[in-house]
């Protein structure tokens, strides 16, 4: 009933939002191709935000995801690109760093007892830091590899296609792939006893322990699946574009929280779908996009996008409230 | 037995279902003009005493008598009316029409409004809703035309039972109001509840009904909301050593030996805890009696040896459940009361690929909530809307859902009501008869008193004594023998 009445205010909201852009654009704003570009961005911002909700839900928090996302895409190319591994050899070392960030993030957070917010922090810059070791600051393309070295062309076609291969009505693969992530993530936060025991760690973990739930394995699958979600949209889009430069993935931890947050996820654990982060991140890539559209430069993006995100909470406060004096 | 001239007399009803005594002999008599009060734990009979007035079933043996003749529920079903909780008329008929219902005055012709007797709805106060659909009515008003409808009858008795659960202060007020006037008026009024400040502040005599037996009769002045709780839990504690001394003494269900806190909280403790039994532990904060029960239950670290009885159907992880005193940690307040019952539970509610069965869940679920007889709406509101006591009762519901072979509770009863006390010392005490355990970490010798068999004094880390819960005539004595060890 919570998450039907925030979806209804989410999808009012989104049409509204719609409606103001394409009249003060003149239309321009609801032209096909332009949809479809946001739409692309969109799933994006959404895959990796699947991974940080199931992270907030818990009751935990991962800044490492930007880095993460950085790196991962990184690896993968320098890997394929410089060191010569096969393309898929190339993708699983990627995802295997993935798993091996989020394993990072659980011990310091589990067993070493660190606050996620310190331990996450401490590892998003190492992360970083990894990402300029490996990529010694250059940029890297399939397109044009050192010299000496040939890419298949198969394995080109084959990677762009990840991210560009064309569907009917011009709909963009990376939306397709995010609607996938999603069937598989609503699988595991609203269907699976994993998903059920999230929500009870994240409402009351004491209560969790004595129950005797696994907290610490599920916190560890937590920042494993938010890692591994990152690592994804990040070969995802280095596929779209078809090159990986060293700042990828460091504009992306704002929008992601912001998304997941408009989305009703809560900081303080227990709260959080699907549903919500899917319509948050539409939310916010509306904005962006029509913000674009309209010319408003960088700096009101931004501005506008912050001030968004703190109103949908105090909103979602608010209406918390009105909801308990009923 | 000499039998009124006016007034009902109950006289030694009995009703079983299968194994089950409902009643077992109630005797209890009301008079006109009087609210009698009828309080019990659930499960005392209550509401199958209800239930044999409304003539919804009959009783086994014994009989029931009005105004010194037989009644027939059958025959003068209209002299005693029942005031539920929720009205059970029609909610598609008029208030006019629900009153009408039965008493029609032609038996070819639909009874219209105007056929019920403008001063019976001027009385009850119902003119203004008289042609309005009783389902589009409050409760209250869906009530009074309970009382209307009865009174259309001329109705001797009325009993109300629970008949304020689903009310505001305000309307319990004035529901009050009424069963006063209607007594007033020379009527019979038995009030059936839970409420003991309720009971206590309205009735001119209270009957304690446990087991099926009128046990106790509380009149006048001697009426205060402490003294009849007072009889439900000294009566439960009778009834627990009645079961508890056929299974006691029996063989040890856990053993621990040389058993030591990792801090040194306590020190080489020795205990058995019995098959059948429930065990206290009392002792100060920091005495390590709280440290020991978690320990039982693997929450705080120990050393030593620890033997517990398997039993096949025990899942490993699960042998000992624990809950804690604390309801912020036993209970999960972003969840509703079904999610908080099966939350413990792993095998039994999930289908194929580890997915969550609603089905299997719900039927957990459901189970606890009428086992324990939770006070709660549906298994879907949340957890947080409940009363201190039904949330205490869900957080040990949801530790007996995995069937454990032995259960940890701390200060299982503390800042609970009365009566979901004694549903909760009952439940326990089933629980445990069924071959298992229960050891408590209490701090008042007042809950060891009334809950315990056995009780472990601890004090400094060590165990001070064991005794006897039995062999001391009341909590007072019990707490002068417990005082007295550990002063030397």
């Amino acid at each position: 009933m919570q998450t039907f009445g925030r979806a209804a205010g989410l999808i009012s909201a989104i049409v509204i939002v719609m409606v103001i852009f394409a009249i003060l654009s003149d239309g321009l704003f609801l032209i096909p191709d332009n949809l479809l570009g946001l739409l692309r961005y969109m799933g994006s911002i959404a895959i990796v935000g699947f991974g940080l909700t199931v992270v907030l839900i818990i009751g935990e928090i991962d800044l490492s995801f930007g880095a993460v996302y950085g790196l991962s895409s990184m690896l993968m190319g320098v890997a394929w690109i410089v060191w010569g591994w096969s393309l898929w050899a190339s993708i699983l070392a990627s995802l295997f760093m993935a798993v091996l960030v989020g394993l990072f993030n659980a011990f310091f957070t589990v067993k070493v007892r660190l606050p996620s917010f310190i331990a996450t922090l401490g590892s998003s810059t190492i992360v970083f830091g990894l990402s300029l070791w490996v990529s010694k600051s250059k940029t890297y393309s399939p397109l044009s590899p050192p010299d000496g070295r040939v890419i298949p062309a198969k394995e080109i076609s084959f990677f762009t296609g990840l991210s560009n291969y064309p569907l009917p009505f011009g709909v963009p693969i990376q939306f397709v792939w995010a609607l996938v992530v999603a069937g598989i993530f609503y699988y595991l936060i609203s269907k699976s006893l994993f998903g059920f025991h999230l929500k009870a760690i994240g409402g009351n973990q004491l209560a969790a322990e004595f129950a005797k739930i696994r907290v610490g394995r599920s916190k560890m699958w937590a920042f494993i699946i938010c890692s591994v979600a990152a690592a994804f949209s990040a070969i995802l889009d280095f596929a779209f574009i078809s090159s990986v430069q060293i700042d990828n993935g460091s504009g992306l931890l704002f929008p992601t929280f912001a998304a997941v947050v408009i989305g009703g996820a809560s900081l303080a654990g227990g709260r959080g779908t699907v549903l919500g982060t899917f319509l948050g991140c539409l939310l916010l890539a509306i904005l962006a996009n029509g913000l674009a559209v309209l010319g408003s430069g960088a700096s009101l993006q931004q501005i506008f996008i912050g001030a968004v995100t703190i109103i949908a909470v105090v909103l979602d406060q608010a209406t918390k409230g009105l909801r308990k004096a009923q | 037995m000499n039998l009124p001239l006016e007034g009902i007399s109950l006289v030694n009803l009995g009703k079983t279902y299968g194994d089950t005594v409902a009643l077992a002999g109630l005797t209890l008599t009301a008079k006109p003009g009087e609210i009698l009060g009828v309080a019990g734990p659930n499960g005392a009979g209550k509401s199958t005493m209800v239930k044999i007035l409304a003539s919804e079933i009959s009783q086994e043996t014994g009989e029931i008598f009005l105004n010194g003749e037989t009644w027939d529920p059958w025959k003068h079903k209209n002299q005693v009316a029942v005031v539920h909780q929720e009205p059970q008329l029609f909610p598609n008929l008029t208030v006019a029409e629900n009153i009408m219902v039965g008493i029609e005055r032609s038996k070819f012709v639909k009874p219209t409004g105007d056929e019920v007797d403008p001063h019976l709805l001027e009385e009850v106060g119902l003119s203004k809703y008289a042609n309005r659909l009783l389902g589009d009515l409050p409760m209250a008003l869906q009530q009074r035309t309970e009382i209307a409808h009865a009174l259309a009858r001329s109705a001797d008795v009325f009993l109300f039972d629970e008949p304020n659960s689903a009310l505001t202060e305000e309307e319990s007020k004035e529901l009050f109001e009424w069963m006063h006037n209607l007594a007033n008026n020379g009527k019979i009024v038995i009030l059936v509840s839970h409420r003991l400040s309720e009971l206590a502040a309205h009735c001119d005599r209270i009957v304690v009904i446990i087991d099926g037996v009128a046990r106790t009769e509380i009149i006048g002045n001697e009426i205060s909301e402490e003294r009849i709780a007072q009889e439900l839990i000294t009566q439960n504690i009778m009834n627990s050593r009645e079961i508890a001394l056929n299974i006691l003494n029996q063989t040890a269900l856990l053993k621990i030996n040389d058993w030591n806190h990792k801090d040194g909280v306590f020190k080489s403790v020795d205990l058995e805890v019995r098959t059948g039994e429930i065990l206290a532990v009392i002792g100060v904060e920091g005495s390590g009696g709280r440290e020991l029960v978690r320990s039982l239950a693997g929450f705080a670290q120990s050393s030593g040896t620890l033997h517990l009885i398997q039993s096949q159907a025990n899942d490993k992880k699960h042998v000992i459940s624990f809950v804690s005193g604390d309801r912020a940690s036993s209970l999960f307040t972003n969840f509703s009361v079904g999610e908080n019952l099966f939350i413990r539970v792993t095998d039994r509610i999930t289908g194929k690929f580890r997915t969550l069965s609603r089905s299997h869940s719900r039927k957990i679920a459901d189970a606890a909530v009428s086992d324990f007889l939770v006070k709660t709406a549906s298994i879907d509101t949340p957890i947080r809307s409940l009363s201190g006591g039904n949330q205490q009762k869900v957080a040990i519901a949801s530790a007996l859902a995995l069937n454990p072979r032995m259960i940890a509770l701390e200060e299982p009863t503390r800042g609970v009501d009365i009566s979901s006390k004694a549903e909760i010392y009952r439940l326990v005490r089933q629980y445990v008869s069924s071959g298992s355990a229960a050891v408590f970490y209490c701090t008042e010798v007042a809950e060891v008193f009334e809950s315990s068999d056995r009780v472990v004094v601890i004090a400094a880390g060590k165990i001070q004594k064991i005794l006897n819960v039995y062999d001391y005539v009341d909590a007072k004595a019990l707490a002068h023998a417990i005082t007295e060890i550990r002063s030397i």
